[in-house]
């Protein structure tokens, strides 16, 4: 495997784990899911400098429209935890349990 | 002189004769049926049946014959046929003479009863079915008569139907005659399916038959006339009134078992294996009801046990191949034991009641006529020399003394018969001898010739009925001539001893002594632990199979456990395991999403 290949899949791996095994507060989660948008938009962007096509390159581009709106609402919905429970600690995110 | 016309004819006018008051009220409204009337029509019945018979001992004229036959299935016949042969000729006037002796004892016995008219319809329906299965060549008349036997017993046996107790032994005694009978069907599905015939003079063969059908009919025999293992009915059914002991359960029902064997008996003389299973279980039989007899206090359940014991007795013979004797036995017996028994129902009338012979006594003074008969009867069953009982008892133990036969069964016999003279000897010192023990002087009064003359006609028979037959019928099979001192005064030396043992016993009532509980009393009394081991246990036991198969095992773990039930079980341990997962967390939800792509990643 290609060593971009390699940076950006372990890149966006690390941060998928990241995201699953965060511990205390929400906004590591969201900062993770930031990094795998990051690594993502890195890759999709090298991907029509390596093939020379042209017309992917407006994917990238989408690609960040996206996760900027998802950005906005995890912070949106830090901020609402945050105004219910005084903090974003996740083991308020309990509505579910029984 | 047409015999064979005048036989036929005057058995079926004495078959007429005995139909006659059943069916007259069902004529007309105004003939209604009485005592007087069935015992007069019996009566008659005896006095008619005497042709035959005389016919047969005069030119030995037999016959068979059919009268109609059940035409539903095609290749298989059932013809109505009667067989009038030596059993059947000898059966029927000793039976009619027993019959209208103790009808004619009934009217005096049953007087007090509303429903005297029913008791004699039932006396007589019972009388009918029993002419039925002996005149019958038929498996199925056999059956028909066997069947109405039965019932009858059933309905006469409950005839005090408020009594616990006579309820109790009725149903007894329609059980286990119920055993006896899925042997008597097993035989006759046998014989139908086999031979192609239910006529028992069609299925003599020279060849050896397989034990299924006679291990069926010894099963009959068994249950019907109350060899060891099918019992206990006997002796519960003397809860009926004394007129139906005397009938059913002494001369005639109770031998019907026996004559069924006799009948067929072509069809065990070649098979051993047969002959020699009647031979030991008729030897139990006698020795086990000899043993019970010698504790019973109740004068109606001591003659119980020595029927059961002489039903032994005529097993026994059976085994030795000598139908004949065993028929020869029967008929004496009948006088004897209807005798006994009508002479205890005297006794208990008088005695307002009482059955412990415990507590009688000194009766020979109030009822000379009534107690001299209870001594013929009691000496002719021990078989005391040329009274009825020893032409048939004594030829019987010499031709088991001089067979080749079961030591054990040998034995057991004699062992028997000196247990028989020792509670008749019993049974006749503390009823009649000393000082009497009822609680209340009674005022006894044996001065009806209703109560008198059935008893002395019966003594009568008893006295001579052994050299009547003996010297009028021809034996089949030569009887044994030579034998060693020893064994031909075998029957009467156990006899003696016998006597000796009783007199023995009632020097101890004369001293006093305490019989103290050992092991040989508790057997005797307690009738051999059978009653309650056997009622007890295996009604429970067939209780639980039934229920461990039906409710534990079917309803229970099949339908509950391998179906719903065992699948939410399976369910349960699976969701337990993963309730911890599901724990409403975003934590486990992400770990759990991981995990998923992980394995997808190390799987692709």
């Amino acid at each position: 495997m290609a060593i971009t290949h390699l940076s950006f899949y372990s890149a966006f791996t690390l941060s998928s784990l990241g995201l699953a095994f965060h511990r205390t507060h929400l906004v590591s989660a969201l900062l993770c899911l930031e990094s795998m948008m990051l690594s993502m938009y890195m890759a999709l962007s090298i991907w029509p400098a390596e093939n020379q096509a042209a017309s992917s390159t407006l994917m990238p581009i989408l690609m960040l429209t996206f996760s900027a709106c998802e950005a906005s609402t995890g912070l949106a919905t830090l901020v609402a935890s945050t105004r219910t429970h005084g903090s974003d600690h996740l083991h308020t995110l309990n509505m579910l349990q029984c | 002189m047409e015999t064979t016309l005048l036989l036929n004819t005057f058995t079926f006018l004495t078959l007429m004769i005995i139909l006659t008051p059943t069916l007259l009220p069902l004529l007309s409204n105004k003939l209604q049926n009485s005592p007087t009337i069935t015992t007069r029509a019996v009566k008659t019945a005896f006095l008619t049946s005497l042709v035959p018979m005389m016919l047969f001992a005069h030119s030995g004229t037999e016959n068979i014959t059919s009268y109609w036959e059940w035409k539903i299935i095609t290749n298989f016949k059932i013809p109505f046929s009667f067989k009038i042969d030596q059993y059947s000729t000898m059966f029927l006037p000793i039976a009619l003479f027993v019959t209208w002796s103790i009808l004619q004892f009934a009217t005096w016995y049953m007087a007090s009863d509303p429903h005297i008219t029913k008791f004699f319809s039932y006396l007589l329906m019972f009388l009918i079915a029993m002419l039925t299965l002996t005149i019958a060549n038929n498996m199925f008349l056999l059956f028909i008569g066997w069947e109405g036997v039965g019932i009858m017993s059933f309905l006469l046996i409950g005839w005090w139907q408020g009594r616990a107790e006579a309820n109790t032994a009725a149903l007894q005694a329609v059980l286990y005659n119920r055993i006896g009978d899925i042997g008597l069907i097993l035989s006759m599905a046998w014989l139908a399916s086999t031979t192609n015939t239910w006529e028992i003079h069609q299925t003599s063969t020279t060849t050896q038959l397989p034990m299924l059908p006679l291990l069926g009919l010894i099963l009959a025999a068994t249950g019907k006339s109350a060899q060891f293992g099918l019992h206990p009915w006997l002796p519960a059914a003397m809860e009926g009134p004394t007129p139906v002991s005397a009938l059913l359960h002494s001369s005639t029902m109770v031998v019907a078992g026996i004559f069924l064997l006799i009948r067929i008996h072509p069809m065990l003389t070649t098979n051993q294996t047969a002959l020699n299973t009647c031979l030991c279980l008729g030897a139990l039989s006698t020795l086990f009801a000899a043993i019970c007899a010698l504790t019973q206090n109740d004068i109606k359940k001591i003659i119980a046990f020595s029927t059961s014991s002489q039903l032994g007795l005529m097993m026994v013979t059976i085994g030795l191949n000598l139908p004949q004797l065993a028929f020869l036995h029967i008929s004496t017996h009948a006088f004897f034991k209807a005798m006994l028994f009508l002479c205890s129902g005297s006794i208990i009338h008088n005695l307002n009641g009482e059955q412990d012979i415990r507590k009688m006594g000194g009766l020979q003074k109030t009822l000379p006529m009534t107690t001299t008969c209870l001594t013929i009867g009691n000496l002719a069953l021990m078989g005391t020399p040329f009274l009825a009982g020893f032409y048939s008892k004594d030829i019987i133990i010499e031709n088991l003394n001089t067979s080749y036969l079961n030591t054990w069964a040998l034995l057991l016999t004699l062992l028997a018969t000196s247990f028989t003279a020792t509670y008749s000897l019993r049974m006749t010192i503390l009823v009649q001898t000393n000082f009497p023990r009822t609680s209340v002087t009674p005022a006894v009064n044996e001065n009806n010739p209703t109560i008198t003359s059935p008893i002395l006609r019966l003594a009568l028979g008893s006295i001579l009925a052994g050299m009547l037959i003996t010297s009028y019928l021809l034996p089949t099979k030569t009887p044994p001539m030579t034998m060693p001192t020893l064994t031909k005064t075998a029957a009467i030396t156990v006899t003696i001893l016998g006597i000796i043992l009783a007199l023995e016993l009632q020097n101890m009532t004369h001293t006093l002594t305490q019989p103290k509980p050992n092991t040989y009393l508790n057997f005797s009394s307690t009738l051999g632990y059978f009653n309650p081991l056997m009622h007890r246990l295996s009604s429970t036991g067939l209780l639980n199979h039934g229920q461990k198969i039906a409710s534990h095992l079917v309803d229970l773990s099949w339908y509950k456990k391998m179906g719903p039930e065992g699948l939410a079980i399976l369910q349960l341990m699976a969701t337990k395991t993963s309730t911890t997962l599901h724990s409403g967390l975003i934590k486990a939800y992400l770990g759990s999403f991981a995990l998923s792509a992980l394995i997808i990643l190390l799987s692709t």
